[in-house]
């Protein structure tokens, strides 16, 4: 029951019991010893409780706070202060009085005092509590044998002369069993037979012999290795032949406790390595804060006069790198935007042109027609043997009249004639002029994998048992505001060398693989290493469709990426895999969706 | 004026196609004392011109026992026959000609449709290996295309060297289903000189022009030739459309004295393999690539030739002209 609570208490229990809230919020003795005891599962009933309350010293606990009950401090929230009337009352609880005006009531008589500006920071301290509580503290360790923790708490480092308090022990009488300080060896062994007392240095001082508790007279010599009698293993000579411990097996006591002092100083090695290990770390990370950081930093230059330079954390630099890769994305921005109006800018012009010169052509047009029409005004008025004579001309005018109206209605009708400028933009910021934008994909694979439906399948919805492609199919496909001229290139053996007559200015490649189709996956797969390794299609983006995802049994798209490998495969180019169904017509416009997404800049497809 | 005129013309059609077309039949009807499949009889050589107006006749007509011959059971056409002579108040004793005539037409119209019914059956059903009839019929083929080469497996890479894309041919067979297998073995068969000409020229590459040092050099992507039964797969698909679009009416009409059946099918599909191994010779297309355009040209051009309704496409198959004369 040696435990280490310090706890403080002269009031009764019942009391204490029944404030056992307050005592909670307050952090209060007993319930420090309450919470030892629940946590160590010492066995205290009640009354020890009340003992080891009352027993404490009082030299503290006249000095409370009468209001909150706990022991003033030298510092901080509990220091002592004094108020008008004369009562002390700690800091911490002048603090939490009620203001009234500039004043505040004492807690003991309603008494009023003024504060300052500085408010209850103003108020003197009680010094001569204070100083009374120093005093108490430090003669804490003055007290001999106040209580047995104290001694045996301060009498590991110095010994008392066991003649006089005030001196301290330096001796050790071995026949006495007394600690002497210099001067009362010589006082107290001064006669002859005392004389012969052996002392020694009290760095020498045997250890005591401890006895056995259950033979009085022999001391304490072995110790038990049995694992049952591990709670009590100490045994002298007579238990170890005829007591509890007979024909056990023992060790000697002194070779014992040398083994575990052994080990306490191994063990204490490791501690003080785990510690330097500690604050090793503790040290790296105050390094590698302050490198995070940055500072000032001492640095010699060259002549060996010292200054501080202001050196960057890594934060810093971080900062400074995102700030120079956004300046950097601004250029190009600005240099792209500059590109793209440029290219709308070359658009109106050429249009504005080709408009003028129809203006103009029209402005020809017309005084031709007027001109002829007055001729004819003119030939009408005239008399009729000129009429006559005029004839054969006024017909050649009205023939080219009538071609050139044939011209223009010609030219009226294949020719819009709209203001709007579309505009839509690549995914690379370039702008495109035009209603559409054209986006050339070739779509290959094994044969029968499916090529030719998803192509029908797109362009006319409709599902069509194909036959095997021989040679190519093109077909126009426009989906949102993009046109994609789909190539499908038949997948039989003998064609796919000629698959490579399609790459060129190829924007996508569609890859059909069956997926129901277990045994030909190498074949596809190898195919499809193949044709990642053109140059042409370096830059073109790769759609894979897992066809024929309908079927029962398929590989799902997830297998197949695994299978494929095909993160690996496509490393550092967009690719994109999609399940897909030509049948029904499921995946596929999801497909389109992400092409158009790769190729023209996020949000315009809406838009059109 | 031109935009008035065009209403015009279609309404003149419209009213022509509505009642005066009928009147014209009444009047003639009346001043001949024949009526139309009479008239049609008489003045049209047997074959595809007189079955194809009979047909169109039939069809158009407002009496419905007339419109549902066209859709007879092939064994009913006699009855058929008798009670459209019946109403007609034609005496069968004094036009013994027209019932064989009308009968022989009868048959032909009704043979087609149901001609196009059979093929469609055989085009809808898919080809299953686990069916030991389509494995003896694909191995059948094989054999008669490369009688002196035996086949080392199901699933081979030889099925190449006769043209299919693959190691297993079945899945060549997806768009044509049996169709295609049937017609394929059927030219092998029945016409197996062609065909084996056919698929050595197939096989072979064509350096008759270029000299042989430059055909090497070229050889990895040109003229790899075509190969013969995809080839084969994709004019079936042809003689299909051709059939149900109708236009192999023509031919067939011509062709077959009475219903025409799925021989009369495959001999045309002999002949358009033959036909289209010319013209592609002709073509001489630079390399394979270029099939769908060849493929529809040549469509192009069958189409144009079947327009004329004398036009039989493989004459040396024709049935004997008695038949269609009685």
């Amino acid at each position: 029951m040696s435990c280490s609570i310090r706890w403080a208490d002269i009031k009764t229990l019942g009391t204490r019991i029944w404030e056992h809230h307050n005592a909670v919020r307050r952090k209060d003795p007993l319930f420090l010893i309450y919470t030892h005891k629940s946590s160590t599962k010492h066995k205290w009933d009640l009354v020890q409780i009340k003992f080891k309350a009352n027993t404490k010293s009082a030299r503290e606990l006249v000095l409370e706070c009468g209001v909150c009950e706990d022991v003033f401090s030298l510092q901080g929230d509990k220091v002592p202060r004094l108020l008008l009337c004369g009562h002390t009352v700690c800091h911490d609880c002048l603090t939490r009085l009620p203001l009234h005006g500039r004043a505040i009531r004492c807690p003991f008589d309603r008494q009023a005092t003024e504060l300052g500006d500085s408010g209850v920071w103003g108020l003197k301290k009680n010094f001569a509590l204070l100083e009374l509580l120093e005093r108490l503290q430090n003669g804490a360790s003055n007290q001999p044998g106040a209580s047995e923790e104290t001694s045996a708490g301060s009498g590991e480092c110095i010994i008392r002369c066991d003649e006089d308090e005030n001196h301290i022990a330096s001796m050790y009488c071995t026949i006495c069993a007394t600690h002497l300080c210099a001067d009362c060896s010589q006082l107290t062994h001064s006669t002859r037979t005392l004389a012969k007392h052996r002392r020694v240095p009290l760095a020498d001082k045997p250890h005591e012999k401890t006895l056995c508790p259950q033979h009085q007279v022999h001391a304490i010599e072995f110790v038990c290795l049995e694992e049952a009698c591990q709670d009590g293993p100490l045994m002298c000579c007579v238990c170890k032949e005829y007591g509890k411990h007979q024909g056990h097996k023992h060790a000697v006591l002194e070779g014992e406790a040398n083994q575990i002092r052994a080990s306490i100083l191994d063990m204490a090695h490791c501690i003080r390595t785990f510690t330097e290990e500690i604050s090793e770390y503790s040290r790296k990370l105050v390094g590698i804060v302050q490198q995070i950081e940055g500072g000032e930093q001492i640095v010699e230059d060259s002549i060996g006069m010292a200054h501080t330079e202001h050196v960057p954390g890594t934060a810093e630099s971080a900062r400074s790198c995102v700030r120079a890769y956004f300046a950097d994305l601004h250029e190009t921005l600005c240099r792209q935007e500059e590109m793209a109006l440029s290219v709308v800018d070359a658009h109106v012009r050429e249009k504005l042109i080709w408009l003028r010169q129809q203006q103009e052509d029209m402005t020809i047009l017309l005084s031709q027609v007027s001109t002829a029409c007055l001729h004819c005004e003119k030939t009408l008025q005239q008399d009729d043997c000129r009429v006559v004579l005029a004839k054969q001309e006024i017909t050649r005018l009205l023939e080219t009249l009538q071609k050139q109206q044939q011209q223009f209605t010609e030219l009226a009708d294949h020719i819009q004639l709209d203001a709007s400028i579309p505009v839509t933009f690549t995914k690379d910021n370039r702008v495109h002029i035009g209603p559409k934008m054209e986006i050339r994909v070739v779509t290959l694979g094994l044969d029968g994998a499916g090529k030719t439906t998803i192509l029908f399948k797109l362009k006319q919805d409709e599902f069509m048992q194909p036959i095997p492609t021989i040679g190519f199919n093109v077909e126009t496909v426009e989906y949102k505001n993009l046109k994609f001229t789909i190539w499908d290139v038949g997948g039989k053996h003998k064609l796919r060398p000629l698959w490579k007559h399609y790459y060129l200015n190829t924007q996508a490649v569609v890859f059909v693989i069956d997926s129901s189709h277990r045994d030909r996956l190498m074949e596809a797969h190898n195919e499809l290493a193949k044709l990642l390794t053109e140059k042409e299609l370096r830059d073109a983006l790769l759609l894979i469709f897992a066809n024929k995802q309908d079927v029962a049994g398929v590989l799902s798209v997830e297998e197949m990426t695994e299978l494929l490998s095909l993160h690996k495969l496509c490393c550092g180019r967009s690719w994109h895999i999609q399940g897909c169904d030509a049948r029904s017509g499921m995946g596929l416009h999801e497909g389109l969706d992400w092409l158009s997404r790769q190729l023209v800049a996020a949000g315009v497809l809406d838009v059109a | 004026m031109k935009h008035f005129l065009r209403t015009l013309v279609q309404f003149f059609l419209f009213f022509y196609c509505k009642c005066l077309w009928r009147c014209l039949k009444f009047v003639l009807r009346k001043v001949t004392g024949r009526c139309e499949l009479q008239r049609i009889c008489y003045s049209n050589k047997p074959g595809a011109r007189r079955t194809l107006k009979i047909e169109s006749s039939l069809r158009f007509s407002k009496n419905e026992l007339l419109q549902k011959a066209v859709s007879a059971h092939p064994d009913a056409v006699e009855k058929t026959t008798e009670d459209i002579m019946k109403l007609k108040r034609i005496n069968p004793d004094t036009n013994p000609q027209l019932g064989i005539s009308l009968q022989a037409s009868l048959l032909q119209i009704i043979g087609y449709r149901n001609l196009i019914v059979e093929v469609e059956k055989l085009r809808r059903e898919s080809y299953d290996s686990e069916n030991p009839e389509h494995e003896k019929m694909l191995l059948k083929l094989w054999s008669s295309l490369r009688p002196d080469t035996a086949l080392k497996g199901r699933i081979t890479k030889q099925w190449c060297e006769i043209g299919f894309q693959g190691d297993d041919p079945k899945t060549d067979f997806r768009g044509m289903g049996l169709l295609g297998l049937y017609n394929l073995v059927y030219f092998a068969e029945y016409d197996s000189v062609t065909s084996q000409q056919l698929l050595h020229d197939s096989l072979q590459p064509k350096y008759s022009k270029m000299d042989k040092l430059e055909w090497e050099k070229k050889k990895f992507d040109k003229a790899i030739g075509y190969s013969f039964a995809i080839v084969g797969i994709n004019i079936t698909e042809l003689a299909y459309s051709l059939l149900v679009s109708g236009a192999l009416k023509t031919h067939l009409y011509n062709v077959a004295p009475e219903a025409p059946v799925l021989a009369h099918f495959q001999q045309t599909f002999c002949y358009l393999m033959q036909e289209f191994h010319t013209f592609w010779m002709e073509e001489d297309p630079c390399d394979i690539m270029e099939f769908n355009r060849v493929r529809s040209k040549f469509h192009k051009r069958i189409l144009k030739q079947l327009r004329n309704p004398d036009t039989a496409l493989c004459p040396h198959f024709s049935a004997s002209d008695h038949l269609i004369n009685l």
